[in-house]
């Protein structure tokens, strides 16, 4: 299959590591066989957690709490394909007729409401639902939460300060600027949004809940987050935070306005506050054989699930949306050499940090991109990196020594820097147990190949609150990325580029400029296809510069019951495809 | 005595407003940021102050607690300008993590609390005292000997243990109850049967601990008030031993235990974080360590903060009034 | 003609780990209805624990008792040594009732003092709650307790010491026993109070014609009220004798040494009080012969030097006085003259 071959060439050209690539590859045949779905029953759900962080739809940001609340609760415009591997990544139509008309260079953007679509109160849901829904992005007085593209996409002009002059729809600062922005068509069907700029993938936005709509009428503010309505399948019948939720049929749905959802179980119910030893016994023992547990298990429970061969109907391991990655700062009096970055990228011991954490089958892999493959399009498998035959996965310390050597000569500071005793790379870390191994692990395999390098440790509780100030002091700073959407343009332009998110600190170079320029093209360009070619091109360029020492492709293990079926791992929300499970009897 | 425990209760009060005082201090202290901590990837810095304001974080924190101490008499509102919501007096606050007047939360999880406390107190007390009174009695001989074994038992075994293994090993092993249906809420008036079951073990697994701690001091209790002077005129004056130990050694010997029972009982009326966190009980407990650990949800932790201190003050009023009645030599004074 | 309280060589022996602790060694006295017999020695001397044995207050297990303590009652006598405990039980308080040295401990702090009267009374005679009130308010009354109907309710804390060893001679008496064993009941209080008590105890004696037994170690206080006197030392009764004999004419060394170390109104002021040097003896590990003898400045005066190889009996040298020595009547005149 196509998938897979991609997944052989993306994952590793370490022989050792030839054998996760089993695991990898979804799981998906755990219902390979396709027996018939049965309706009916009670779909369980348990977790450790008190609560989803929230049922408002403009406060949700997680893969998961969308992908789960949007198969039962809530619809949105457009959705992924609701299937396993990549072509989940493609986008559908949900309650729009189509997956968005873009007009003016994708500057208006149109949509029509199929018919058919309510709320559980039988009203439909229309064009101004959808315009309250975007209007409450805007009250960021009182919802921080959500994503907040809207604000800097649609055509609204900016207050002094930078921030949008509207203020949201209970302030009503800038009411009449907003209402320009989004048109309703008379019918109250068809949506038309006025967006300030080119967005090329802003339907691709449109997957979120928070794109979607609210009833006016039905707005409780702050409390909408504990009871929002339904336009799903499935309405909630009660919320209980650190009790349950349970969600019963909508009688106002229908079927025929809905192409992408199939609810198979009569009810739904999520079990919170559960604790963690009692969950994961229950998932191990499979005393809830209609139930899944939602947070996976802690990791020796984890791997004792995964190793038991009785089980392995029930588990699946595949990439989560998770990138880790070590930045290196490319500033002056830092990483400003490719030579030296170069060595320690060769240097490094990547075998034993994966195994602190966890070891290749459950945490993660060496990856070759900061997009990753579950991406869909946007990802091609790099060259060079990890497919340089230099590449040794436990670190090459004397191919790291030659780089090195040249660097004497290439950039004598940087080298001076890295190898003399009185300077030395600097590596700030959060102050934890487990960074203060990893720590270890980096110091020994750098000292082989000649680097003089400091392990700076910082307080835990403050860390992310100062990155700011660290990212400006340290060689090396490590963190992670998911792309928001299906698009590298939620990850090329954060990581490498004006983002939120660049830790590479790259000079004002030449070169850089040019980089940055063809970002800004990629983020505009209409084509498709073409978009995809050009965000290969800049992951190629920005591992060629070795800006990140490391990639890490993260992993995600999923169990459920025995008596599910219809599972299937949903790659762009990296969680089950939660719509077309059902019970067995 | 109504002076008394007037000015006992006025000083309470005092203190409570303290406590609370401190609280907001503390808080302000811990180096995170609430305001920071549920705004998403794309925060900026304006949006962390609007945030902060939200929270009602952006005035000093002699002005937070102020408006805590009014919320407490007059109510409060929360929010501004159509999407405000009042808090009927005496208002805890308003948990944003969880979106509900504190304290609606809070009288919805302290059931939980009480029945857990009620409910383990009467059994580490029967069980504690009965089993240190019988190891008196026999002392040196088997039944002292076992009852030893079980204090130390009891007292080596933290709750997060055998919380687990009765949970585990008893409960979902024998499937007495669904792992879905662990700490069910049932009302003990009219579904006792329903409470039984939720609550019979976690009560069980805490009264563990106490019932041997509290075996160990009653038997030591009672052995030295059996050497008491006043033991002895009792047989001197003819009284049958059953009537010397259930009348003049009890009585002496179990007086202490009244204080102490007190404020273990108040201590646990703020909530048993582990053995509620291991049952799936949603009490004040499991309410503050989330509150504390994860969300820093300051209005839940100021207020699981101070009924758990109202509760230990106010016992140790009581227990202090009780005693007065148990020893009449305290009384005078 | 028998009296009403015959002990005949009571032995009460401690197995401990170190040794028995004889602490009571062939004990022998008797008291009568409406006579005062007071036992007299140091702390350790055995007087204590002879008249527990009697009223049958040692713990069973950890006490060996043999001997004989037989109580004449009117309805036959009953040897309260081997007797059963429920026997010997319902005598107490009834026909023999204990009172003790220190009131404040003995009595229990959380009842008032009305209930622990009315309690004692209650075990014996049927009645309603304010009965045994009005009994115990009586029995204050009797033992001269101002303003007995309002103190009734009060609690030992608040009773002064006199009034206290008052109330216990109060809730001893309550229900008429016959034999009153009182362990040192004025040792714990001050001068005056201590004469208040014995005259009160006198005139109940008087009244209700009980025999009384009076532990002390304080000769003085015996004077007064004991017709009688046995000296006890080292767990043996050395001299039993009337209250002259004992005081003018001593038959035993550590008599006359108690008898010498009590202050007299009458001696000048530099008279300098002889106390009896040494320690008393082990009770575990008796001296051979005489236990008194390490202590006694006659024993070279016994030229056959049984002093340490045998223990005196205790032999009758005149009318009914007794004594445990190995003296003889020539020497003992000598000890009567350095008494003075």
């Amino acid at each position: 299959m196509k998938i897979t071959a991609r997944r052989l060439i993306a994952t590793t050209s370490v022989a050792a590591l030839a054998a996760s690539v089993v695991l990898v590859g979804g799981m998906n045949s755990a219902n390979a066989a396709n027996p018939k779905p049965v309706t009916g029953g009670t779909l369980n759900f348990y977790t450790h957690s008190e609560q989803f962080p929230n049922l408002d739809p403009q406060r949700i940001y997680t893969g998961r709490d969308i992908a789960f609340l949007g198969s039962y609760v809530m619809r949105t415009l457009v959705s992924y394909n609701p299937v396993p591997g990549k072509d989940g990544a493609t986008l559908v139509a949900d309650m729009a007729t189509n997956t968005g008309v873009p007009s003016n260079k994708a500057k208006t953007w149109k949509f029509t409401l199929r018919p058919g679509v309510a709320w559980e109160d039988g009203k439909p849901v229309t064009c101004a639902d959808v315009k309250y829904g975007w209007s409450r992005t805007f009250a960021t007085d009182v919802y921080v939460e959500g994503p907040a593209y809207p604000l800097s996409w649609l055509d609204i002009p900016s207050a002094a300060d930078g921030s949008s002059a509207y203020k949201g729809p209970y302030k009503k600062t800038g009411q009449a600027l907003f209402d320009k922005s989004i048109n309703c068509s008379k019918d109250n069907r068809t949506i038309t949004f006025n967006l300030s700029r080119t967005v090329p993938d802003f339907n691709y936005y449109l997957t979120y809940l928070a794109g979607g709509p609210v009833p006016q009428a039905k707005d409780t503010g702050d409390k909408y987050d504990l009871r929002p309505m339904s336009s799903g399948p499935y309405m909630i019948k009660k919320y209980a935070i650190n009790d349950e939720m349970i969600l019963v049929r909508n009688p106002n749905w229908k079927k025929s306005s809905d192409p992408i959802r199939t609810p198979y179980p009569d009810n739904i119910i999520v079990t919170f506050g559960m604790d963690e030893d009692v969950r994961d016994q229950i998932d191990l023992e499979d005393q809830i054989p209609n139930g899944i547990n939602m947070d996976g298990l802690q990791p020796s429970n984890n791997v004792a699930f995964f190793e038991d061969p009785t089980k392995k109907n029930r588990r699946m391991n595949n990439y989560d949306p998770y990138t880790s990655y070590l930045a290196a700062n490319n500033s002056a009096g830092h990483l400003d050499c490719l030579d030296v970055r170069k060595a320690v990228f060769f240097a490094f011991d990547n075998k034993a940090l994966i195994d602190l954490s966890g070891g290749t089958t459950y945490y993660g892999e060496m990856g070759d991109n900061p997009v990753k493959p579950v991406i869909g399009m946007d990802y091609a498998p790099t060259k060079g990196n990890i497919h340089d035959p230099n590449f040794k996965i436990s670190g090459n310390p004397e191919y790291a020594k030659t780089l090195l050597e040249k660097a004497k000569t290439s950039c004598p500071d940087a080298y001076d820097r890295a190898t003399n005793p009185a300077k030395g790379l600097k590596y700030y870390r959060a102050d934890t147990a487990t960074n203060k191994k990893a720590a270890v692990l980096v110091e020994a395999a750098l000292k082989k190949a000649g680097f003089v390098i400091e392990t700076v440790y910082k307080p835990a509780g403050t860390y992310n609150a100062n990155l700011e100030t660290y990212k400006n002091e340290t060689d090396f700073l490590s963190s992670g990325w998911g792309a928001d959407w299906a698009n590298a343009s939620t990850v090329i332009p954060e990581l490498w580029g004006d983002g939120c998110c660049n830790y590479t600190k790259n000079k004002k170079t030449p070169e850089y400029a040019g980089f940055i320029k063809k970002v800004n093209l990629a983020l505009v360009e209409l084509d498709r296809k073409k978009q995809a070619k050009m965000w290969q091109e800049l992951s190629q360029y920005g591992m060629d510069q070795y800006w990140y020492i490391r990639t890490v492709f993260g992993k995600s293990q999923q169990t459920w019951g025995s008596k599910i079926g219809g599972v299937y791992y949903w790659e762009p929300q990296g969680s089950f495809g939660f719509g077309q499970l059902y019970v067995k009897q | 005595m109504l002076t008394y425990v007037t000015r006992r209760l006025l000083y309470t009060i005092l203190l409570l407003a303290i406590v609370s005082l401190t609280i907001f201090f503390i808080f302000d202290l811990i180096p995170v940021d609430p305001a920071r901590l549920v705004c998403s990837k794309q925060c900026t810095p304006s949006l962390v102050e609007a945030n902060r304001h939200r929270l009602g974080l952006d005035v000093s924190v002699f002005e937070q607690w102020w408006r805590f101490m009014v919320g407490l008499f007059a109510g409060r509102t929360f929010g501004e300008e159509g999407i405000a919501i009042t808090c009927a007096a005496p208002a805890l606050g308003y948990s944003f993590s969880r979106h509900e007047c504190v304290t609606t939360i809070v009288s919805q999880a302290f059931p939980y609390t009480l029945s857990l406390a009620l409910g383990a107190f009467v059994l580490w007390l029967s069980v504690g005292i009965s089993l240190g009174v019988l190891s008196a009695r026999k002392k040196g001989k088997f039944a002292d000997r076992a009852a030893s074994v079980f204090v130390l038992v009891g007292t080596s075994l933290p709750t997060f243990i055998t919380g687990i293994l009765v949970v585990l090993f008893i409960v979902l092993q024998f499937n007495l109850v669904s792992p879905l249906e662990l700490g069910n809420w049932h009302n003990p008036v009219t579904e006792p049967l329903g409470w039984l079951q939720t609550f019979f073990f976690p009560c069980a697994t805490l009264a563990l601990a106490y019932a041997a701690t509290y075996t160990r001091f009653t038997r030591s209790n009672v052995i030295e008030t059996s050497s008491e002077d006043f033991i002895r005129t009792a047989r001197a004056k003819g009284l049958s031993e059953k009537v010397i130990l259930r009348k003049h050694t009890l009585r002496a010997a179990l007086a202490p235990i009244v204080t102490i029972a007190g404020l273990d009982f108040a201590g646990l009326l703020g909530g048993a974080i582990i053995t509620e966190g291991i049952f799936g009980l949603n009490g004040l407990g499991k309410l503050s360590i989330k509150a504390v650990t994860q969300t820093y949800d300051l209005p839940i932790i100021v207020a699981t903060t101070l009924i758990a201190s109202a509760f230990v003050l106010l016992m140790n009023l009581i227990v202090d009034i009780a005693y007065a009645f148990i020893d009449p030599r305290v009384r005078t004074s | 003609m028998s009296k009403f309280l015959e002990v005949t060589n009571l032995n009460v022996t401690f197995p401990t780990a170190d040794g028995d602790v004889h602490a009571s060694n062939e004990v022998s006295y008797s008291v009568g209805l409406g006579e005062t017999l007071a036992i007299v020695g140091e702390s350790g001397s055995g007087k204590s624990v002879s008249n527990l044995a009697v009223m049958g207050l040692h713990n069973v297990t950890r006490t060996k008792i043999t001997g004989s303590a037989i109580l004449n009652l009117s309805d036959g006598p009953v040897d309260l040594i081997s007797a059963s405990p429920e026997t010997v039980r319902r005598l107490r308080g009834k026909e023999m009732s204990m009172i003790f040295q220190d009131p404040m401990s003995a009595l229990h702090p959380f009842f008032s003092i009305g209930d622990q009267i009315a309690e004692a009374w209650h075990l014996y005679n049927k009645g309603s709650k304010s009965d045994g009130i009005k009994k115990a308010i009586e029995m204050l009354d009797l033992v001269g307790i101002p303003d007995a109907s309002v103190r009734v309710h009060d609690f030992p804390h608040q009773f002064s010491g006199g009034m206290r060893q008052r109330a216990m001679i109060a809730m001893a008496l309550v229900n008429n026993p016959s034999l009153l064993i009182a362990d040192e009941p004025t040792t714990a209080l001050d001068v005056t109070v201590q004469s208040q008590i014995l005259k009160l105890l006198k005139d109940l004696q008087n009244e209700f014609n009980m025999a009384i037994i009076l532990i002390t170690h304080d000769l003085g206080v015996v004077a007064e009220v004991a017709d009688r006197i046995c000296v006890m030392y080292g767990g043996r009764i050395v001299e039993d004798a009337s209250v002259e004999d004992i005081f003018y004419r001593p038959e035993h060394p550590y008599t006359l040494g108690l008898l010498n170390s009590v202050p007299r109104i009458t001696s000048g002021l530099s008279h300098r009080l002889r106390a009896i040097p040494g320690q008393p003896p082990s009770l575990i590990n008796l001296p051979s012969g005489c236990s008194f003898q390490p202590r006694c400045e006659y024993s070279s005066r016994v030229s056959s030097g049984a002093c340490t190889e045998s223990v005196p009996a205790l032999n009758d040298k005149g009318s009914g006085h007794l004594s445990r020595c190995h003296l003889d009547i020539a020497d003992l005149n000598d000890l009567v003259k350095d008494k003075a």
